[in-house]
């Protein structure tokens, strides 16, 4: 180019610096406009004139200011600018649904929003200023909003002690824990179930190959997809324990034969009386006198059986052991014997407790379930599995380990393998990008995951080990949200600082109650200081309760005394030692500060309280309403016919002040009576007394009803 | 003129680029029951599920520990204690009978119990046992299961209602 050309304007150039300089206006005017139409800013806008049109405009504007609000905690990492849009989230007037949202206020929970923020519970980008940023997973932005169904999982982040504002969070702790997840999986907090699955070193003993060869082909519980549970075709709510391995044809073979052959202990086989034998055998009662005890026993406490009623046949009676309807063809009778007499030398963790048996019920309970708790079809779809063959037996050995057997089920001097599944301890704070989809085709992020996972373990991982559990909705749902809320060690000191660890429980008895405690496993159903199963009441502070002779004669002959309950104390034919051992251990250990049964004497019950107590019981606070005395009242608390020969007057003293200092949990609200209220109820209860004798006949009936009819 | 011209085309291309970055600040559309805290079958209509938000929830939680046993046809433990009792009390999805009371009335029932209230003596008195929060959310899960539907009153001022 010459020189006198350089710094010269052509047309050409003209037009393209003209054209720039117009289209850089134009940008510059769009910026101020662009930056107008942001959207937090058209909502900061909506909601001055949705404030103004209300009537309390000034309470609800009270620290507005035009710009982004943000909630900054920097020792629990929080940023979080939600406030931003959602502006009414502490204004009390803003409750109802008919406010739109964003500016809906949010409900009362113990914590407040400008302490702890927004992302800490419902997860989600804090520092986004957009809807779609804030709210779901973006490219830049892992972390999508927490969907309100499983909102509880941010409780148990901090929270690992139960609440009880989350059930579907406990259900989900408690699902993971009787599941045994963590016989494979790493998760911090999850206690180990009180019962696994079976101990299997003697198995062979107690079933044929043929049986385990069903059991593994179709474990009898199933769950259909609607969640609806079948255990060998009848429906029950139990819940499923052993899920569903996909095995083949030959590891079927390979795993029934190692089973069939594990008979390590060497099994005595209990004899009955011969006399006994021969003295029932021919008799034409043997089999209804067998179901009779089986009934009487409160077997149905925890073992379930099918019973038609209606055309419609359902399982009825407890979870705690297995259904038992068709247990006839799967044990053979001299385990079974034996089993009865003596569970735990068969099964030392076993929660079936060790009942006084004579032979002659033996005979007779044993007879019956091998008679008429029978299905000969049971094994008609089994081939014919012959003799196990040592190569049968080795792989059967091997895939044991390997298909995670060992985890649920012990074999003595097999060791099971040391974190077989994935670690499960941080799975809650997963991102995306940390999970493997494979090719399932589904949204990715962690709720979806964690769902189809647990659905069918190889949707998103085809050689995935983990067997096949069906839940229903609810349970899927529990289980996801218990998973959601671990999420491993806390980031920073101050989260740290704020998890509410949970109560170790623990009840360690010791002397002659410890033998007779474990013996009949009394913790399988009742807690002690926590300790224990939730199906009958809590005994922790049974001793102020209860008066030691009725504690006496209840462990010789069960009561009934929650008139809508079912399920019930079995009869343990429990001799006189064992009876006193527990009632004495009770009376002096298991007591409560605030009813020390010495403190009040029932002498000084005058008969004009008494008078004034039937009074109040029976016009002003109408008791009856609830609880049953002789033939009438309620069926929601205790029947108290008989109050005076079971209770200890401190305790009604202490239960009429405030029953929930007592047990915490019970539902009898707590009354403002006076003192001499309070006296006068006591001294009128104290008389109520029912003899033991005159209620046996009727048990006996009452029994016979309840093991034969009432559902759940 | 000819760069008049293309001026004006280049602003309006702009502008509507401009306009069309712009994104609309909507939120999906959620199923109702993922926003859900907890869910109710309706007590008249199995196949129908009621969605509870938070407060609702809680109601329903200690509708199940306290009040169940008179107030329902059937109970956790089987039969129900409300056969029982004269005056047989409300069931709580009653909205013929609750739907008229107030809420004020309805939480003083529950804190002052029957007597306080004119009511039969049987309805005990729950307001040293439950919180006020605890009993204002029984009333809301009550509201929440009401056949026929509860419709909340219309407040003085309601004219200035949410837009």
């Amino acid at each position: 180019m010459p020189a006198e050309e350089m710094g010269k304007l052509t047309d050409r150039t003209r037009l393209i610096f003209a054209i720039s300089s117009v289209v850089f206006l134009a940008v510059l005017a769009i910026s101020p406009f662009k930056d107008f139409r942001r959207e937090w800013k058209q909502y900061k806008r909506s909601y001055l004139r949705f404030a103004q049109a209300r009537p309390d405009t000034k309470k609800l504007l009270a620290d507005y200011r035009p710009d982004i609000d943000q909630i900054w905690l920097p020792g629990m990492n929080v940023i979080d600018r939600c406030t931003t849009c959602h502006q009414g989230i502490t204004q009390g007037s803003l409750t109802e649904k008919a406010v739109t949202q964003p500016f809906r206020a949010h409900p009362p929970i113990p914590h407040n929003v400008r302490d702890w923020g927004c992302t800490i519970c419902h997860r989600g980008q804090g520092p986004a200023t957009e809807v779609s940023e804030a709210h779901e997973s973006t490219l830049a932005w892992e972390q999508p909003i927490l969907p309100v169904r499983f909102i509880q999982a941010s409780c148990g982040t901090c929270h690992y002690a139960d609440l009880p504002q989350t059930p579907q969070l406990t259900r989900g702790r408690e699902l993971l824990a009787e599941l045994n997840c963590q016989g494979c999986h790493r998760l911090t907090g999850v206690e180990r179930p009180a019962m696994l699955g079976p101990d299997l070193t003697n198995v062979g003993a107690k079933v044929s190959r043929e049986w385990i060869y069903k059991w593994l082909k179709e474990p009898r519980t199933i769950v259909d997809k609607d969640g609806n549970v079948t255990v060998n075709g009848y429906e029950t709510e139990e819940e499923p324990r052993m899920p569903k391995f996909h095995l083949t044809e030959v590891e079927l073979r390979a795993l029934s034969a190692y089973l069939s052959v594990q008979k390590a202990k060497a099994m005595v086989p209990y004899k009955i009386d011969a006399r006994v034998v021969a003295a029932w055998s021919k008799n034409p009662e043997l089999i209804s006198q067998g179901e009779l005890r089986f009934r009487q026993m409160f077997c149905s406490t925890c073992h379930s059986l099918a019973v038609t009623r209606a055309g419609e046949t359902k399982l009825i009676g407890g979870e705690i052991g297995p259904e038992l309807t068709k247990v006839g063809s799967k044990v053979n009778s001299d385990w079974l014997i034996t089993w009865l007499r003596d569970p735990q030398g068969y099964l030392p963790h076993t929660r079936m407790p060790r009942y006084g048996w004579s032979d002659e019920d033996l005979y007779k309970v044993t007879q019956y379930i091998t008679t008429k708790l029978t299905d000969s079809d049971l094994l008609t779809s089994v081939p014919q599995l012959g003799q196990p063959t040592e190569q049968e037996i080795q792989l059967g050995h091997r895939l044991f380990l390997e298909k995670g057997c060992a985890s649920c089920h012990s074999i003595d001097g097999l060791n099971p393998q040391k974190d077989f599944g994935p670690d499960l301890s941080a799975l809650g704070g997963k991102s995306a990008s940390e999970l493997e989809f494979g090719a399932a085709k589904i949204p990715h992020n962690l709720v979806v995951y964690i769902q189809a996972k647990l659905q069918d373990p190889t949707s998103v991982n085809p050689a995935a080990r983990m067997p096949q559990y069906n839940w229903n909705q609810s349970d899927l749902d529990a289980i996801t949200t218990a998973l959601l809320s671990m999420k491993g060690a806390p980031a920073t000191s101050a989260l740290q600082n704020l998890v509410v660890p949970r109560k170790e429980v623990g009840f360690h008895p010791t002397g002659s109650f410890a033998e007779v405690y474990e013996r009949y496993k009394c913790y399988t159903c009742h807690k002690f200081n926590g300790y224990g199963g939730d199906l009958a009441p809590d005994l922790t502070y049974e001793g102020s309760r209860a008066q030691r002779q009725w504690l006496v004669d209840f462990l010789k002959n069960p009561q009934t005394l929650r008139p809508t309950l079912i399920l019930r104390m079995p009869q343990f034919n429990m001799s006189d030692k064992d009876a006193a051992t527990l009632a004495d251990y009770m009376t002096m250990v298991l007591q409560h500060p605030a009813a020390n049964p010495a403190a009040v004497d029932a002498k000084q019950f005058t008969p004009a309280m008494v008078t004034l107590g039937k009074q109040l019981y029976e016009v002003k606070y109408q008791c009856q309403s609830c609880h049953t005395i002789g033939g009438s009242g309620g069926y929601v608390g205790p029947n108290l016919s008989n109050a005076g020969g079971w209770l200890t007057p401190a305790w009604i003293e202490a239960w009429l002040r405030n029953p929930q200092a007592l047990v915490p949990d019970t539902i009898e609200p707590r009354r403002t009576f006076t003192e001499d209220e309070v006296r006068a109820l006591t001294a009128y209860l104290m008389t109520l007394r029912q003899s033991i004798k005159a209620q046996k006949t009727s048990t006996t009936a009452a029994t016979l009803a309840a093991a034969q009819g009432a559902g759940r | 003129m000819k760069f008049h011209v293309w001026i004006g085309v280049l602003l309006l291309v702009t502008l509507g680029g401009a306009a069309g970055c712009r994104k609309r600040g909507e939120t999906a559309k959620a199923d109702p029951l993922l926003a859900a805290y907890d869910t109710e079958v309706d007590w008249t209509d199995a196949q129908k599920v009621i969605p509870l938000s938070y407060q609702q929830a809680q109601g329903k939680r200690i509708f199940y520990q306290q009040c169940v046993w008179c107030h329902a046809d059937a109970t956790p433990a089987g039969p129900s204690n409300r056969s029982n009792l004269t005056p047989v009390p409300p069931l709580l999805n009653d909205g013929a009978t609750l739907n008229a009371e107030s809420d004020e009335y309805m939480q003083n029932t529950v804190t002052l119990g029957g007597t306080a209230m004119g009511k039969s003596a049987m309805m005990p008195p729950y307001g040293r046992m439950l919180s006020a929060e605890e009993i204002r959310s029984v009333v809301a899960f009550t509201r929440a299961i009401a056949q026929p539907p509860y419709q909340p009153p219309a407040r003085a001022g309601s004219q200035y209602s949410a837009k």
